[in-house]
């Protein structure tokens, strides 16, 4: 059934004071590879039918994933039955309405023409690279094409399209393992010859490891490395929970809360991210200043809380961290001695209030002093704080695309608290 | 169901080594309380089936949510289109399968009332009063209730002959109370995971009295202090807190696709390599794991696994040595074992059956001991119950857990309560500092039922346990 089809039938079968509507369709091509082998190799369509109804403030929500009449009856049924046994809801808010939503295009021509065959040959040729240098190569190459659509009886009417191509590969060569990445919505760009190179790079600077204790010290985290951490915060970074005592935001909306280096958007302009423009809720992507030279200026509130504390309802659609000039070179001379993360792994809030996070560095850790790079180091630990780690931000590198969704610099950071240690 | 005859005779055709299909149903009902906010209240029905197709060692599968003749043929032809595609790469670097025999079973997990069964009204006024309770609490600004209801509904066929019909449901109830106290807030949760049951266990729970616990150990918590700086202490965990250290330091680590670097590029690899077999000290004398597919209530009992093999029960520590690990038919043959342990599972039906962790236990100890003894039994240490942060690195040797709930232990008795504890361990070292385990009159399980793992991602559920135990000389220190 067509996706008219499907909404049409929907309004037509249900007389729900109010309902939200959405549909995802899925195309997915995933290859997965380890110690130079296919391990996993799937494809297939999904789909997603989610009705949220409502009677007066009383909602009950119910997905499927076919779109044939039995099954939309189904749905709008099961539905109403959980709407019409469910409690008054004293936060219900009325679905959203009519909405002039940002154009952006988040597909890209080469994604969608890219064919399983393609995809097989470049794992094809990562592995071939990898067996020449006598080595072993683990990864995955996966392409998603997405359709998704949101319709309320209120008259809001979304659709959005996106495309995002992945290569990943952790390299093993002896005790040293390293990994590169490339996620965005175009493959276009994609090099492998240049991944492979820098991941052959990285496998050789990581060659010679030597004990390293936890302590204090100066890092340059790379994108990949920070965007985990802000990630973490932006999630903690929530009105709501912040308002009601919950997080370290609380109280500190309009202060300069973070380091006068940080800066934090969500943002359409960059034509490289992608940005859905609208939330699940309905409301319209726009240029967001979350946090502009340390300046905590606007949290994420859904439209519930926005109505209630008389604030703008705000989503995250991406993340955009603007960059500086310096380059890793310079930024090795402006501190005695430092580490460079390359990224970080398994991160978990140890607390909440406090904002505090713990994670341990993966894929190599370089010891470098008097502006040079040394030698390797172990893995290790990290007990953070990330809005206090903003204060400590000495220099900021050319931002990159670290994921399709999120664009981050590279960052040099004093005093980062590491805990512990591995024993590789 | 006609579409299992006409997949896997049509795979055959195609010249398929090996072939099957699961016809996959997934109902989700979840309901999110939230300080008397009905958030949630939503039922998930995923319907299709996954097709894998394996071809001169390698594997394809293909999955579909259309059920037709043509969709069904077109889904196996493109299952072993992307076999074929593998195997082209495969060339030097086949994968075998474990053999294994044809079996023609049914099996459902053993439940008095379906949850699916019991009206909405009645299971959101249960919470109701469960929040209304934690509310009452002065200091308590947070109450939520989350309740996960699941049920798989699985015709499994292969072209060894095996038909299937299976039936796997669990319940995983939480409760969370938040406090606020001068200037600082902390949670305290019950959560003792799902468990595959019917909705009796609910209603067995005496949830109204958990509530009151939790709320006024959640004031307790915001108002305690914290243990100050790191130093080497004993601790004593709880099952429920247990379940979790064993989940992340043995059950990920036993994975035979971790082991052999299937996970290297995402969930990581496993110190506990093959020529560790039968010879490394993992723990202690008394640390015995047993991974047990055919666990009562457990939440990787399934009958069979997506393999279709049998659900088994076999030592992965024994008397502190590494034994064995969890297996599916492709990975033991990695390493010649010639058998799998049925560890091969799937989340939804489009997902490919990956190395699962199996209900994995810690086996209580043999001589009487009760949790009141073994705290009598203790100079200088901490008590710690429920989950809280856990972290581990992608070998799984260092990690760090915190916990919900820590009472510190001097001279034999708990003295004061404390919050934001952590501790900090190793492999092997953890495991061969347990000197105590209490006796199987304590020995209570823990379901996990959000194991995420894979590319692409998929959560997983199984069963931990344990009896409380004692571990000597661990770093213990309050957060930063």
């Amino acid at each position: 059934m067509k996706i008219q089809n499907i909404v049409k039938y929907i309004r037509e079968h249900t007389d729900a004071d109010d309902f939200i509507c959405s549909i995802r369709e899925d195309n997915s091509h995933e290859t997965r590879f380890a110690q130079n082998g296919i391990t996993q190799h799937i494809s297939g369509p999904k789909l997603q039918i989610s009705l949220q109804l409502s009677f007066g403030t009383k909602s009950g929500s119910c997905r499927v994933n076919q779109a044939d009449e039995a099954t939309l009856g189904f749905l709008i049924k099961t539905a109403t039955d959980i709407a019409c046994l469910a409690p008054e809801d004293p936060e219900h808010m009325a679905s959203s309405g009519p909405a002039e939503l940002p154009r952006v295009e988040n597909c890209a021509p080469a994604t969608m023409n890219l064919q399983p065959k393609d995809m097989v040959d470049i794992v094809q040729k990562s592995i071939d690279k990898a067996i020449a240098m006598d080595a072993m190569v683990s990864g995955m190459c996966e392409k998603h094409l997405v359709k998704s659509w949101l319709f309320t009886k209120n008259g809001f009417e979304g659709s959005n399209e996106s495309s995002s191509f992945g290569h990943s590969m952790t390299l093993k060569k002896g005790e040293v393992e390293t990994k590169v990445s490339y996620e965005a919505k175009d493959y276009a760009p994609f090099n492998l010859e240049e991944e492979f190179s820098r991941l052959s790079s990285q496998a050789t600077a990581l060659a010679s490891m030597q004990d390293f204790d936890a302590q204090k010290i100066a890092v340059i985290l790379r994108p990949e490395a920070l965007q985990e951490l802000i990630w973490y915060m932006s999630w903690m970074m929530n009105r709501r929970q912040s308002d009601e005592g919950f997080t370290a935001f609380t109280g500190q909306l309009g202060q300069q809360f973070m380091g006068e280096k940080f800066s934090l958007y969500s943002t359409l302009k960059q034509k490289s991210l992608s940005a859905s423009p609208y939330s699940p809720e309905g409301l319209p992507s726009r240029e967001t200043t979350w946090i502009e030279n340390g300046l905590l200026k606007n949290m994420p509130a859904n439209r519930y809380w926005a109505q209630k504390v008389g604030c703008n309802p705000l989503h995250i659609f991406n993340l955009y961290i603007p960059g500086g000039e310096s380059t890793e070179e310079e930024m090795m001379k402006m501190v005695p001695r430092g580490l460079i993360i390359n990224r970080f792994w398994y991160i978990r809030t140890v607390d909440m209030k406090a904002g505090e996070l713990t994670g341990m560095t993966r894929d190599g850790v370089l010891y470098f002093e008097d502006g040079k790079v040394r030698h390797a180091v172990n893995n290790l630990r990290f007990n953070e704080i990330p809005h206090d780690m903003t204060r400590r931000i000495l220099a900021l590198g050319t931002e990159k695309l670290a994921s399709p969704a999120m664009i981050v610099p590279t960052a040099l950071i004093d005093s980062f608290n590491f805990v512990d240690k591995t024993s590789f | 169901m006609k579409y299992l005859d006409l997949a896997m005779n049509a795979a055959s055709s195609l010249g398929a080594e090996y072939a099957d299909i699961r016809i996959q149903k997934t109902t989700d009902q979840v309901i999110f309380l939230r300080n008397l906010s009905l958030k949630s209240a939503h039922t998930s029905v995923l319907d299709g089936y996954g097709i894998r197709v394996f071809k001169e060692g390698a594997w394809g599968f293909a999955h579909n949510n259309v059920f037709s003749d043509e969709a069904v043929l077109a889904t196996v032809q493109k299952a072993f289109d992307i076999a074929t595609l593998s195997a082209s790469v495969n060339k030097k670097k086949k994968l075998r399968l474990a053999p294994e025999r044809s079996y023609i079973a049914t099996w459902k997990t053993p439940v008095r009332i379906d949850p699916f069964d019991v009206p909405l009204s009645e299971k959101v006024d249960l919470m109701m009063e469960v929040n209304r309770t934690m509310l009452a609490f002065d200091g308590i600004k947070q109450a939520v209730f989350y309740m996960i209801m699941h049920k798989d509904e699985k015709l499994f066929a292969s072209t060894l002959g095996t038909r299937l019909d299976i039936t796997h449901q669990f319940i995983d109830p939480m409760i969370i109370a938040t406090a606020i106290h001068d200037g600082d807030s902390q949670s305290r949760t019950f959560d003792e995971g799902g468990r595959a049951v019917g909705w009796e266990w609910i209603q067995n729970l005496n949830l109204i009295d958990k509530a009151k616990q939790i709320a006024e150990e959640a004031l307790i918590k915001v108002k305690s202090e914290s243990l100050g700086p790191e130093t080497r202490r004993t601790l004593i965990l709880d099952p429920n807190h247990l379940g979790l250290t064993m989940h992340e330091s043995v059950g990920h680590p036993t994975e035979l696709d971790r082991v052999l670097g299937w996970e290297a590029d995402f969930a990581g690899v496993s110190f506990a390599t093959p020529e560790k077999l039968k010879n490394f000290r993992y723990g202690s004398e008394i640390v015995n794991f047993v991974g047990d597919n055919t666990l009562a209530e457990g939440l990787a009992t399934h009958g069979f696994d997506d393999d279709g093999v049998p659900g088994q029960k076999w030592h992965i520590i024994k008397d502190g040595i590494l034994n064995e690990y969890g297996s599916t038919r492709d990975t033991a043959m990695e390493i010649d074992l010639g058998y799998s342990r049925g560890c091969n599972r799937a989340t939804y039906y489009y997902d490919q059956p990956i190395n699962r962790i199996p209900n994995l236990y810690l086996l209580p100890g043999t001589q009487p001991l009760t949790p009141s003894e073994l705290i009598a039994d203790t100079e200088d240490g901490v008590y710690i119950q429920g989950r809280g942060s856990f972290s581990i690195d992608q070998h799984r040797v260092n990690f760090q857990f915190g916990g919900d709930f820590f009472w510190e232990i001097k001279n034999g008795k708990l003295i004061r309560p404390l919050k934001k504890v952590l501790y900090k361990s190793c492999n092997p070292e953890f495991w061969n500092s347990c000197d105590a385990i209490c006796d199987e009159r304590f020995w209570r399980p823990f379901g996990v039922v959000n194991c995420g793992k894979g590319q692409p991602s998929q959560t997983a559920r199984m069963t931990h346990g344990s009896a409380p135990a004692r571990f000597r000389n661990i770093r213990v220190g309050g957060s930063q």
